[in-house]
């Protein structure tokens, strides 16, 4: 096990470089930009049996890592803001498809180039699992516990892992790198389900034809698939602590110091860090409010914010991002899962960090105190662009 | 390039599997089946939205209309990463996929020369969605986005010259083939399968619902396409080496093949003039091209 | 509310037969609703196609299920039992056949008329287009629509000369329409032939197709191969012992390809039996 101080971005390539990611494909774009020259580097070192494809547009580069998953190897692409929404329609066949490809995306919101989630967020109809991580370790291990959960067989949905641009993928940080031999062992080498090659496929599948049949059942069957995510997502976290000594709560949601609170900030990815501190000097003032960071989006931690809203009077949703005439996507899916709930704690929404908008120490701790306040009854606005 | 088989060497076998979804004399269908006896088995066969005019006994994945090229660019490098390259990696798509929308991710996979074979079923229209006018549609034809009327002599602008716009991607081969000329057509089949990198064959697929013909005539319209020189059939290696597969002593009048299709019904004494004047001129650089041995691009 | 079927070829207008009975409906001061059903419609492949008729505004969007009339105006699909499938016991039934209704095979509990609507069309339009020609006799055996009604709707689809031509159509179909009787077969025949397929794909048998079939006369036949190699529907076969072809008929659309390019007519495309 060695470490280096490295950007996000390099953390990223150095995950597909553990992976022994077979093939990849991606096309520059800010704040992505570095992680093709890494990919481009590895491939021209010959550092192991790799394919780097680089291609004339995000499009392309979502079909080709699709295609080739579909026929055996493992895959890899990357992208940011305005590169994903051009790759929004074939992203969805590879949902569709059950292809377990990974993709991480280097958060740049739609409305400039500095992050935010709308990226992501706006992907929520292309059926994959969607993660939001908050430091560069997060963002390897993250990417390697995705392979697991993706290949899995009980699950084969594709992966996205976010994480936010400039903010990580350019700040350096000390990251731990796993000896390639325990990656190996853990993450076994992936096969395709079914083989397409022509002397594996089934032959009776050659005069199936395409339309009827129940046409409601492909939806049915690929959502209740990404729930399973959960399950498996829980148990790759176990075991990856238990090979590799780290963990990130259960893998959907990650509480810090919530032993004694009275409400939680919910956020994503780096700006729950930028809580951490905070919830640190709210404790010390006595404040009993903590932090339950939001990992999973997609499928969303339904039965673990059920479980911690009989402990709390109050969240404080921090979206980082809007979807225009709706709202704040973690605040409308964490109010409808407490719906059904006898007792409700009280719940705000908050926008920060939206067009990449600094988010600082202070912002959380007015948060705090605003939950702490709607929590004993105190009016507050229920919405704060912060 | 390409050499010349007979009748009696076109293989007996056959990779369709019928009766299928095509209409009565369909082209691309009759297209599918003959590129697929040369091809064989050993395929994963690549689709995009289409006619569907045939299913073969292969493997089939598909993907998004502008798809084509970044899906068998994904496949051809799977198959090499996981040690399969023994398996051909095709895309049967139509000149939608290839002209249009699926124009910049094919040149694309030209330009960094993937292993790959594109066959284009070439009907000459968006056919599947109600014949509405596509890059490949020549000029004067009647679509249904490209009516007659006081404003409009159908589509105003000639077909898009994609064989040689592939070719100066300086690719191993690409070349043109109609369903009228079997043997040549399979024979430039199995060239393409002892080459590597991309590959492309175009083939005219004469369509009886949308170029308005009757059915029992898509061998004599496309017969005629090629005699009268609006289809040539050619190959061109590296963008470089040219040779001209059919080459009659004298040209059949461009009538001929315009007479029997509705789609042209509408066209003036000068429209046709205009069209065998074009085709001649076409016509006259092949041949030079042909004795030279070489294109000039 | 009446509910209507309608069975045809794609390509001869069943869907605008279903627009026209719908306007003509209306011209009456009644609502109307005309579904296409779009399946595998390729040129020749039989499909389907629904009205329904009411004095208010229809709100249902599903298909027909389970028509009071069935409407067919192909002779050939005419003999396929599926064309009175599911319809309400005590039915009418309209059939574009040469056949008068004591003759009809169908089996089950409707009435049935007949009308052989394409001689008329073929008279009167000069093409076997059936869509306007039966109308005539719809207009008749279900006491629905006025034929003026009818007359009005065509002169919208159809305007000048072309509409009169169609007008002319209706009127004989009209006075020319038999029946309805009962139908004299009770029990219901065995379904052979799809003659509504649904999405995409390999089908199972494409014979109802075919207005003519190819027959091959060996004697004839030199083993040259054309009409094999130019079959798009891989439906011709090579016998490499006779060294001659034969067909596949359950694959055969009857596009007629395999006789026009046969070099010694050798095959003759036959009409198919109505």
């Amino acid at each position: 096990m060695s470490y280096e101080v490295m950007v996000g971005n390099k953390a990223a390539a150095t995950a597909v470089k553990l992976a022994k990611v077979q093939v990849a494909s991606a096309f520059p774009i800010t704040p992505q930009t570095t992680i093709t020259q890494y990919l481009s580097e590895m491939y021209a070192a010959g550092e192991w049996d790799f394919d780097f494809v680089n291609v004339e547009g995000e499009l392309t580069s979502q079909v080709v890592v699709q295609a080739a998953s579909r026929v055996g190897a493992r895959t890899f692409t990357c992208t940011s803001g305005p590169g994903l929404l051009y790759m929004h329609h074939p992203m969805q066949v590879t949902g569709s498809s059950r292809l377990p490809v990974v993709m991480a995306i280097v958060h740049r919101g739609y409305k400039g180039m500095q992050p935010d989630h709308s990226d992501l967020m706006s992907q929520q109809w292309t059926g994959w699992g969607h993660q939001y991580v908050e430091h560069a370790q997060e963002i390897l291990d993250s990417l390697l516990m995705a392979y697991k959960v993706a290949e899995d067989k009980r699950i084969r949905i594709p992966i996205a892992v976010g994480y936010d641009g400039y903010v990580l993928s350019y700040t350096a940080e000390p990251v731990e790198i796993p000896d390639q031999e325990a990656v190996d062992e853990w993450l076994p080498p992936y096969k395709p389900m079914p083989s397409i090659l022509p002397d594996e496929v089934d032959p009776s599948t050659f005069a199936r034809g395409w339309g009827g049949g129940d046409p409601q059942m492909p939806w049915k069957v690929h959502h209740e698939a990404i729930l399973k995510i959960e399950d498996v997502l829980k148990e790759t976290m176990d075991s990856f602590e238990k090979t590799f000594g780290r963990r990130y709560g259960n893998g959907m949601i990650e509480p810090y110091r919530m032993e004694d609170a009275e409400c939680a900030i919910v956020a994503m990815g780096t700006i729950a860090g930028t809580c951490k501190a905070a919830v640190d000097k709210m404790q010390a003032e006595g404040k009993k409010v903590g932090l339950i960071k939001l990992r999973s989006f997609i499928p969303f931690p339904v039965t673990d914010f059920q479980e911690w809203a009989k402990k709390l009077d109050g969240f404080a949703v921090v979206d980082r991002s809007v979807c225009p005439g709706k709202g704040g996507p973690a605040f409308g899916k964490l109010r409808d899962s407490l719906y059904d709930l006898e007792e409700k704690p009280v719940t705000l929404q908050f926008h920060a960090g939206l067009g990449g908008k600094e988010v600082r120490v202070h912002d959380f701790e007015m948060i705090g105190d605003k939950i702490l306040k709607a929590a004993k009854g105190g009016k507050v606005e229920q919405v704060t662009w912060v | 390039m390409s050499e010349r088989i007979t009748r009696a060497q076109i293989p007996l076998s056959e990779l369709t599997i019928t009766p299928g979804s095509a209409c009565q004399g369909c082209g691309a269908a009759l297209a599918a089946r003959l590129a697929f006896k040369a091809l064989g088995p050993n395929v994963i066969r690549h689709g995009i939205p289409c006619c569907p005019d045939s299913v073969t006994q292969t493997p089939r994945v598909s993907t998004v209309f502008e798809g084509g090229g970044a899906q068998l660019t994904g496949t051809s490098r799977g198959l090499k990463a996981i040690g399969r390259d023994d398996v051909l990696a095709v895309g049967f798509y139509g000149d939608g996929g290839t002209y249009d929308i699926g124009m910049q991710g094919l040149s694309a996979a030209a330009e960094r020369n993937e292993d790959i074979i594109v066959i284009t079923k070439d009907n000459e229209a968006y056919m599947n969605t109600g014949n509405q006018r596509s890059g490949a549609t020549p000029k004067y034809a009647r679509t249904s986005t490209n009516p007659v009327g006081p404003r409009s002599r159908g589509k105003p602008r000639p077909k898009k010259n994609i064989p040689f716009i592939f070719a100066a991607h300086y690719v191993p081969y690409v070349g043109t083939a109609s369903v009228g000329f079997p043997e040549d057509l399979i024979a430039k089949v199995n060239y393409m399968k002892t080459v590597k990198g991309f590959r492309m064959l175009i083939v005219q697929s004469p369509c009886p619902v949308g170029w308005r013909f009757d059915p029992a005539k898509t061998i004599e319209v496309a017969r005629a396409g090629v005699q009268s020189g609006i289809w040539p059939l050619y190959e061109i290696m590296d963008g470089k080496k040219f040779k001209l597969n059919y080459k009659p002593k004298e040209l059949k009048p461009v009538t001929e093949y315009l007479s029997p299709q509705a789609r042209f019904r509408h066209m003036t004494e000068a429209e046709i003039a205009d069209i065998q004047e074009t085709s001649a001129a076409d016509w006259e650089n092949l041949v030079k091209a042909d004795e030279m041995g070489k294109l000039i691009i | 509310m009446i509910e209507i079927r309608l069975h045809g070829r794609g390509g001869q207008g069943a869907v605008t037969a279903s627009r026209i009975i719908a306007t003509a409906a209306y011209e009456e001061g009644k609502y109307s609703q005309a579904i296409p059903m779009y399946g595998t419609e390729r040129r020749g492949a039989p499909l389907t196609a629904f009205v329904r008729i009411d004095d208010v505004r229809v709100r249902e969007r599903e298909l027909v299920h389970n028509p009071d009339i069935s409407v067919v105006l192909d002779p050939l699909i005419a003999k396929q039992q599926a064309v009175v499938d599911n319809l309400k016991p005590g039915g009418l039934v309209l059939l574009n056949t040469a056949y008068p209704p004591e003759e009809v095979e169908l089996g089950g509990d409707f009435k049935v008329a007949t009308v052989d609507a394409t001689t008329i069309a073929l008279e009167t339009l000069g093409r076997p287009i059936t869509n306007t020609a039966i109308l005539g006799a719809f207009a008749k055996i279900t006491g629905l629509l006025k034929v003026e009604s009818i007359e009005k709707a065509i002169k919208k689809y159809f305007p000048g000369r072309l509409g009169d031509m169609n007008i002319a159509a209706v009127k004989r179909s009209y006075d020319e329409v038999k029946g309805p009787i009962q139908a004299v077969v009770k029990d219901a025949p065995e379904q052979k032939v799809d003659i509504h397929v649904g999405g995409y794909g390999v089908l199972k048998d494409v014979s109802s197709w075919r207005v003519f079939t190819p027959d091959i006369d060996d004697d004839k036949c030199i083993g040259c191969k054309t009409c094999w190699i130019f079959c798009p529907e891989t439906a011709i076969q090579w016998d490499e012992e006779k060294n001659k072809p034969w067909i596949r008929y359950e694959a055969c659309k009857g596009c007629g390809l395999c006789a026009n390019e046969c070099p010694v007519d050798a095959i003759e495309m036959v009409r198919v039996e109505a």
